[in-house]
């Protein structure tokens, strides 16, 4: 009974040796990245802007180091299709978040007055 | 006619299984790259009023250090189901329910953590009807944990199949996928880590 190639065979895992040092690798990565992002906001590293951008850059490096050290994303015999779908999704992701984010941010003042500052306006500028 | 059954007593799979196969696996990555574009909207939700506390508080609420540890639990699960799809590699039954079983306590554990940082908040009047912050909060985080609580439901019936019927091509199949529904919960986590938690402390 050999199941020591299934996961290969389905294209789910790539064939090589060194798989454990895959995980290990991956695992031993995103520790040291969870633990600096700690820190770096504990300690406070840096002004606000700038910590924000470096906690998202970890986050960042963290998601690819597990995309491919657990998920085997983008390694050779490694079924090519769910890394091209994982694109699209991201871009799907980019668009809706970098739009709402965009859209919600700028709404100052671009609105229809509410009724109490129209009626406002109505009474004490055009003397309705 | 080829027998087709769970059985791998040949050493490669009939083309048509590993077609087959490969197409479960994909389609499951699809339903992934759904829940991501869920979870990235819910983020956007999140971000966008996590300003309006309505005069009460706001990210100070939450706690670094159980934040830090959920993370590490959560990380170290994922990574200990990688090492029960090691065992499955090795076609060692026993290792595989081993580490299926200590990813599964370091999961209950995570999930019991959220749950009780919940009830503290809610208890503490921080409830999710509070504001908007806090029901987009308790909306983002709590999908997720409903997702969590998914996947550990998913993994003890995976060790029952798996302890009665050993590892067949149906098992490891989905051995894989819930390895796969696993490892994107973290992946999530990630986010929520560095823009919930993280975020607030700044």
């Amino acid at each position: 009974m050999s199941t020591n190639t299934y996961f290969e065979q389905i294209g789910a895992w790539p064939a090589s040796h060194g798989l454990t040092r895959s995980y290990i690798w991956g695992y031993a990565l995103s520790l040291i990245l969870t633990v600096v992002s700690y820190e770096a906001v504990v300690h406070h590293v840096a002004p606000r802007s700038a910590l924000v951008v470096i906690l998202l850059l970890l986050a960042g490096v963290q998601f690819i180091v597990q995309l491919v050290f657990f998920l085997h994303l983008g390694r050779e015999t490694v079924s090519r299709e769910r890394l091209i779908v994982l694109w699209c999704a991201l871009l799907i992701v980019l668009i809706v978040v970098a739009g709402s984010l965009w859209i919600m941010f700028s709404l100052g003042g671009r609105m229809a007055p509410s009724t109490a500052q129209m009626e406002h306006y109505m009474n004490n500028e055009q003397g309705i | 006619m080829t027998n087709h059954d769970a059985s791998l007593d040949h050493d490669a799979l009939a083309a048509d299984l590993r077609a087959q196969d490969n197409t479960t696996v994909f389609g499951f990555w699809m339903y992934l790259m759904n829940d991501f574009v869920l979870f990235a909207s819910l983020f956007a939700v999140y971000v966008v009023l996590r300003g309006n506390t309505f005069g009460g508080p706001g990210g100070e609420i939450f706690s670094m250090p159980l934040s830090l540890s959920e993370s590490l639990i959560l990380l170290t699960s994922s990574f200990t189901y990688g090492l029960s799809l090691l065992a499955a590699r090795h076609d060692d039954k026993r290792r595989v329910l081993f580490w299926l079983t200590v990813t599964f306590v370091l999961g209950a554990l995570f999930a019991l953590l959220e749950v009780s940082e919940f009830m503290r908040l809610i208890s503490d009047g921080n409830g999710p009807a509070q504001s908007a912050f806090l029901s987009s909060y308790f909306t983002l985080v709590g999908t997720h944990g409903l997702h969590i609580l998914g996947g550990l439901i998913w993994m003890g019936a995976l060790f029952a199949v798996i302890a009665r019927r050993g590892l067949t091509r149906f098992t490891l199949r989905k051995l894989l996928l819930l390895g796969l529904f696993w490892h994107f919960l973290d992946l999530v986590w990630i986010f929520i880590f560095a823009i919930v938690y993280l975020s607030a402390f700044i």
